[in-house]
């Protein structure tokens, strides 16, 4: 039988989880770091106003994740459509691109600037990749100064790869802890069953990189076997050990190769 | 004239080609010559673009396999009706055909353009424009297999490199296809080379002013724009010389950007 009953161990964490906001605690500070890197990054591109957005779903469709610059709260949590948008474009092509004159005919900025009230003229949108994946969009919007503004130099969009790996690494760590926070709502929800083949149908449809779904269907898996009983858990305990073993020794000889 | 020389290895067969092309490309139009866009789709409707369209395509998921339907749904994201715009000016009597694989929900980072290179590979198109890539690794080898598919087949792939620090694919393949990346040079027919690394051609990629969707115009900057021009000189050459191997072509291309670079000197 499981520890997940009332007053068990689950109870406690339950409680404790509700105490302590951790999905603050674990999230707020990455936001915190890609705020502050598009500050820093921003600066060195001539512009004051950045964004990051990352994929939304499995069809495309971005979500503002962090922003700076005069409409930045504005922007935050706002949606954009698949395909819509040099940002949607940058997403599902993987390819750099800046634009002049974003102009104001009708078209997805337009919107958006209806929106904030703000007046996007010129653009330059990267990638963020995360091993080999690409994970969301940074952009920088106008250069400082007065309208209009200069176009961003092939030398700032090679610089803003730099700055985009940088923040693809903080957006998926990110990524991960609330994923983490998720997973741990879900698991100890007070009318929870705790039915391990639902919480992993609900995570085999999470989105987020292969990677992590691998590593927590793993943890699920090693919780059901932890909960069936002692003989099954030293099992399970002896066999990932006697597998360890064997990996090091593989990575020091080098000669078990598959 | 321009008298080129390369050495052909396609694994079976390798031997040096040596042949001249006259100058007649210079002034072609590209006339007679299939040109594929693998894109966000075509705006049609263009001004600069009307009536050089012959087929549009787009992708649809269909039971977890990637089918192509007729398509009139145009260019939501802009990208490939700028492409299309750049390939119409320097080979303005071309044929292009527009893929798309872009902009609709759903379809997989890479899956749907890997789907795309085959439905163009599989339409022999004379040369086929892809300034999109991806980073995955696990289509390293089904893209191998398909540029392998498009070389036998005479199709020349002209692909945009990425400017990013990571490999992209399939612009880092250099034997089967042609790689660009962008230059400030402002003469859209000068393109230039380096010579050995793994990004060969540059052209202009740097505020090129291309159609946009709705009849306007945009200035862009991308590698994405350079490739283009490229692939409009590639049909003009084809147009002049169709018996061109895609090696051949691509030797051709390196000679040609060898005499730009030189008369660019003032040698």
């Amino acid at each position: 039988m499981s520890d997940f009953e009332p007053n068990g161990l689950n109870e406690k964490l339950r409680v404790l989880i509700e105490t302590v906001d951790v999905a603050s605690m674990l999230t707020e500070p990455l936001t915190r770091s890609i705020q502050d890197l598009l500050v820093v990054s921003a600066s060195q591109m001539g512009s004051a106003e950045a964004s990051v957005l990352v994929r939304d779903g499995d069809e495309g469709d971005l979500l503002f994740l962090a922003a700076i610059g005069k409409v930045a709260e504005q922007l935050v949590n706002m949606k954009v459509p698949a395909g819509k948008g040099i940002a949607g474009f940058v997403l599902s092509s993987g390819q750099p691109m800046a634009v002049s004159d974003v102009g104001e005919e009708e078209s997805f900025y337009a919107d958006v600037d209806k929106k904030t009230g703000y007046s996007t003229q010129t653009i330059l949108a990267t990638p963020l990749r995360h091993n080999g994946e690409v994970i969301g969009v940074l952009e920088y919007i106008n250069r400082t100064g007065e309208p209009p503004f200069a176009a961003f130099t092939p030398e700032q969009m090679d610089r803003a790869a730099l700055f985009a790996d940088a923040i693809a690494s903080l957006v998926n760590a990110y990524e991960s802890a609330k994923l983490f926070h998720e997973l741990g709502e879900k698991v100890l929800s007070v009318d929870a069953d705790l039915d391990i083949s639902e919480v992993r149908e609900w995570l085999s449809t999470l989105r987020g990189s292969a990677e992590h779904r691998k590593t927590m269907d793993l943890a699920i898996m090693l919780r059901e076997i932890a909960s069936r009983g002692e003989t099954e858990t030293e099992l399970c305990s002896q066999l990932l050990e006697s597998l360890l073993t064997y990996l090091d020794a593989k990575a020091e000889t080098g000669f078990l190769k598959y | 004239m321009t008298a080129v020389t390369g050495y052909e290895d396609t694994g079976s067969l390798s031997r040096a080609t040596f042949f001249q092309i006259d100058d007649s490309w210079r002034s072609a139009t590209g006339l007679g010559v299939s040109v594929a866009v693998i894109d966000s789709g075509i705006d049609t409707a263009h001004p600069e673009l009307t009536g050089k369209v012959k087929t549009s395509v787009e992708a649809r998921v269909d039971n977890k396999r990637i089918v192509f339907d007729p398509s009139e749904a145009g260019d939501s994201a802009g990208h490939g009706t700028a492409c299309a715009s750049i390939i119409s000016r320097i080979a303005p009597e071309a044929e292009l055909h527009s893929i798309k694989v872009l902009g609709a929900g759903g379809l997989g980072d890479g899956q749907a353009f890997l789907a795309g290179l085959e439905y163009a590979v599989k339409n022999e198109f004379g040369v086929i424009n892809l300034s999109l890539g991806t980073t995955k690794p696990q289509f390293f080898a089904p893209l191998h297999d398909l540029l392998d598919r498009a070389y036998l087949a005479g199709c020349v792939v002209v692909a945009a490199a990425n400017n990013l620090p990571h490999p992209s694919f399939p612009s880092v393949f250099s034997s089967s296809l042609i790689s660009v990346i962008k230059s400030e040079e402002t003469d859209p027919l000068k393109f230039g080379f380096h010579f050995g690394e793994i990004i060969e051609l540059t052209a202009p990629g740097v505020n090129v002013r291309t159609a946009w969707p709705g009849g306007g115009h945009r200035n862009l900057t991308g590698n994405s724009f350079a490739c283009p021009h490229v692939a409009g000189m590639i049909a003009r050459l084809l147009e002049k010389h169709p018996e061109l191997t895609p090696f051949q072509v691509k030797s051709a291309l390196y000679a040609i950007a060898q005499e730009n670079e030189a008369s660019s000197a003032g040698v």
